[in-house]
């Protein structure tokens, strides 16, 4: 029976298209799993369906009648309820106290038929959480419990959950499914957003895929194999923009053995870490967000110390260096977020051009900065690199996206290291940017660099690397050479269905 | 002309970091302005002051006094004779010292709030190498022992807040605020203790030898040495921050410190250097009150000098010339203060009112020069 119906939704952000054209329909009593790549719209669209994002042209309907959300209160009092991956709750309060805050009218405070009701919702549903702990004293797996207890209170007949075992571990993923199961038999319509593949196939009993903001197709889930949807996600009968020709790799230039950072049940953490790149070699690194990118990028580049295995650049071990050091054995690295790790915003071009080196000669001596070396370099880089700019001495803040990352490619590639390391050099910017910034990396690899390239963005990694190894739970779970790429495989190793260095447990 | 007025359906705004160019109405807008100028600044910081000024008439006509009289004879007292205004510099001489202190560690982002702690401290240290070094040597030595002992003393003093920061996380907010209170009774303890005169009642030293006298400048008027002992400070605070790679990594870590640490700046090693400096120039404050006009200390030296310093540094932008030109402002209206109350009968309390909505003004004038209100064009 139709609940919730999406009627051509397009949604348009500056310079994005997140959702494009999108339409489907969502049934009482059955769990829909919206599955895509970062970036496929996802969010976007659960948002629009929560009352985030006003639809730029379609519409939505509930229960066969024409929905116009104006913000999540219109949705909420409509019983739409969504959890996101970020909770707001409020830490010294008790589960009881947070769901009563802002869900109780004016007047007096009373918890106690609020406990009564969620004692219900967790009999109900198998939650088995205290409910008069604070919340910050909680696991994160339980603080997600109390997000979706606030939602259930409220009474909904649609649950969105954004990428709820995130913060899970294998027992937690099981319980929430569990519950998941029993919110279905009582008619509620569940919506998970995922890319984990054997998350989908476990729970769902329909799937839509989206890439790239459109709807791939929307499929019961009985009816397709693991593979097919691996295929529908990342998909497109890809276009590999040939990255020309690969010259064969030359000695091995970086060595990574064993990298651990962090706990194995934390997001994001590495969980034994393996691969080397030569020299010439653009080594590419796929994989969804969230996946332990990020510490690799710290821990090579040494501003996160590893606990455990080695990181070896040319001959040394520098696993624990700091940053400068590291810098100066000849590694230039192009960190994800230009704004908050590579440039300083209100600080002018020249002055950032330095940055990192500006201890240095020719920037600095004997601890005096010298001006006019600062200013030399940058008027080159705007040069070399066509920086759109008023001046050198211009503050960096006002620069668009794409010239922002020449400064950061410019200071990084100045001295032509022998490493390079790049994380997301293309997002959030236009084509032509974009392009501009891959054809370097190219002439860098041409050069005789060796080259890591991590990006979420699996045409780019496709088209440029030499080899393609695939990160999922903190680990490279594949590797290929670019004349063997198949797209199912890294699709599946994206979707962690196929794990070719763990040969005890492949999940099929 | 026909006028597209329609408001655009744009997305929640916050689901686009830079974005910059929304589609437009046809209404009055403010928006964010990408670069602002110095002429902006400065025009801030004045209209910010007038509007302090017509703050307090409004204070001062409340509470019956002749507004332009009063002003004109704070004025006159602060600068109306040559013998007001020496008397003015020699009021800022301290206000210098701490308005640097404070401007240096803000640069970096470190709260110091304790420069008036650190200004005991080092007026502590300056004594205490008096005693050590009593009579025995010309001033050219024991005057620099007194300066360096002083600011050893002020930097220690602030070192306690960097340690805790920087080994245990605890807000230097909370430290150096705290720490003003402990210098002081510590002071105390002292006072009535071993280093009190013991030819006096009150809780006090007795007179450093004149060999401790900072030298005069002029032959009449209390001004000496100290003022020019700050306006150096100034000028040394400026070329560190601007000019060294010491002062690069100080605004780095002001202006982000974790891009910062990409760039291999480690924040500990600076937040701890930042912050013995900053208890450094205090210390001299200290040093520069003791030797230069009370040549005797005492639980009065300073009369909120540290957190006038910490107003005048953020007045004056964070800018060590401008902390001169604020603190000689500042030093105007504590000494015409008096002449006011005396002519006028205003309180000279008033005085802290008005540097106080100045405070206020400047901070709301910072952040409105961001912003300008625009009419945005129909055709988009």
């Amino acid at each position: 029976m139709e609940l919730l119906g999406v009627h051509g939704v397009t949604t348009r952000f500056p310079g994005v298209v997140a959702n494009d054209n999108v339409s489907l329909t969502i049934h009482r009593g059955t769990v829909h799993c919206l599955l895509g790549e970062n970036g496929a719209g996802k969010s976007t669209l659960a948002e629009t369906m929560y009352g985030v994002h006003r639809p730029d042209e379609g519409y939505l309907t509930l229960n066969g009648e024409r929905l116009d959300l104006r913000s999540p209160k219109d949705s909420i009092a409509k019983g739409i309820g969504m959890v996101h991956q970020h909770f707001e709750l409020v830490k010294p309060l008790a589960t009881v106290e947070n769901v009563a805050l802002g869900t109780t009218g004016p007047g007096r405070l009373d918890l106690g038929k609020v406990r009564a009701r969620l004692e219900e919702l967790c009999e109900a549903y198998r939650i088995d959480l205290d409910l008069d702990t604070p919340v910050g004293g909680l696991p994160v797996g339980l603080q997600q419990w109390v997000e979706i207890l606030k939602t259930m209170y409220l009474g909904v007949d649609l649950l969105i959950l954004d990428e709820p075992t995130a913060a899970l571990t294998p027992v937690g993923v099981e319980r929430l499914f569990e519950s998941i199961r029993r919110m279905r038999d009582d008619g509620l319509a569940v919506i998970l957003i995922s890319h984990k593949m054997h998350e989908v196939t476990g729970i769902s009993d329909r799937v839509t895929v989206l890439r790239k903001g459109k709807v791939i197709d929307t499929v019961q889930t009985d009816s397709v194999q693991a593979a097919d949807l691996v295929r529908m996600m990342v998909g497109r009968s890809v276009e590999l923009s040939k990255a020309t020709n690969h010259p064969p790799a030359g000695e091995t230039k970086l060595s990574v053995t064993d990298l651990v950072a962090g706990e194995p049940s934390e997001r994001g953490s590495l969980c034994g870490v393996s691969f080397d790149v030569g020299a010439g070699e653009i080594y590419g690194i796929a994989g969804v967000s969230g996946n332990g990118q990020d510490a690799l990028f710290d821990t090579i580049v040494g501003v996160r110390e590893p606990d455990g295995g080695t990181i070896t650049i040319d001959d040394t071990d520098t696993a624990g260096m700091d940053p400068r050091t590291v810098s100066k054995l000849g590694v230039g690295s192009v960190p994800a977020d230009r704004i908050n790790q590579a440039l300083l915003m209100d600080f002018n071009i020249d002055e950032n051009i330095g940055l990192g080196r500006h201890g240095d000669r020719p920037f600095s001596i004997r601890g005096v900065l010298q001006r006019m070396a600062f200013r030399r370099r940058a008027e080159q880089a705007i040069e070399d690199y066509e920086i759109a700019c008023p001046s050198a001495s211009h503050i960096t803040r006002t620069l668009s996206g794409g010239n922002l990352q020449k400064i950061v490619m410019a200071r990084e590639l100045e001295g032509q290291p022998d490493l390079i390391i790049v994380h997301q050099p293309t997002r959030g910017l236009d084509i032509s940017a974009a392009e501009n910034v891959r054809q370097r990396l190219i002439a860098e690899r041409d050069r005789g660099a060796a080259i890591v390239l991590m990006s979420e963005d699996l045409d780019e990694v496709l088209s440029l690397s030499t080899r393609v190894g695939v990160m999922f739970d903190g680990k490279i779970v594949g590797e290929m050479h670019h004349d063997e790429l198949d797209l199912d495989r890294i699709g599946a190793y994206m979707a962690g269905v196929l794990d070719t260095t763990d040969t005890h447990e492949v999940v099929v | 002309m026909t006028a597209v007025d329609t408001p655009p359906e744009a997305p929640d705004a916050d689901a686009d970091d830079e974005n910059g160019d929304e589609k437009t109405g046809g209404r009055w807008r403010i928006e964010r302005r990408l670069e602002t100028s110095w002429y902006l600044e400065v025009g801030g910081v004045v209209l910010a002051m007038v509007a302090a000024i017509l703050t307090s008439s409004i204070l001062i006509s409340a509470a019956g006094s002749d507004v332009l009289e009063s002003f004109r004879a704070l004025y006159r007292g602060g600068f109306g004779t040559r013998d007001a205004f020496v008397e003015t510099l020699v009021q800022a001489t301290p206000l210098i010292f701490t308005g640097l202190a404070a401007a240096f560690a803000f640069r970096a982002k470190i709260w110091n709030i304790g420069g008036e702690g650190q200004l005991y401290a080092g007026a502590m240290g300056a004594y205490w190498a008096s005693r050590i070094l009593g009579d025995s040597l010309p001033s050219i030595v024991l005057i620099p022992a007194c300066f360096v002992l002083a600011m050893l003393m002020g930097a220690g003093w602030a070192g306690i807040a960097a340690v805790l920061r920087t080994r245990f996380g605890v807000n230097e907010i909370i430290t150096t605020v705290m720490l003003n209170f402990i210098v002081l009774n510590v002071l105390s303890f002292l006072l009535n203790g071993v280093w009190q005169d013991p030819a006096s009642f009150y809780a006090q030293t007795d007179r450093m030898s004149d060999a401790y006298q900072l030298p005069q400048l002029l032959s009449s008027g209390r001004l000496h040495l100290g003022f020019l002992i700050a306006l150096a400070t100034a000028a040394l605070v400026w070329f560190v921050l601007a000019r060294t790679s010491f002062g690069y990594e100080v605004r780095s870590i002001g202006a982000n410190p974790r891009v910062a640490a990409y760039g291999g700046i480690v924040s500990n090693k600076i937040i701890i250097a930042t912050l013995l400096i900053s208890g450094a120039i205090a210390g001299l404050a200290g040093a520069s009150e003791l030797l230069g006009t009370q040549l005797r200390l005492q639980p009065g030296i300073s009369s909120d000098f540290g957190f006038t310093g910490i107003i005048i540094a953020l007045v004056a932008r964070l800018r060590p010339a401008g902390v001169i030109v604020v603190a000689i402002a500042a030093g105007a209206l504590r000494n015409g203060a008096t002449t006011m109350q005396i002519t006028t009968g205003v309180p000279a309390a008033l005085v802290d009112v008005i540097t106080g909505l100045a405070l206020v003004f400047v901070l709301l004038a910072a952040v409105m020069v961001n912003y300008r209100i625009r009419r945005p064009q129909t055709d988009g």
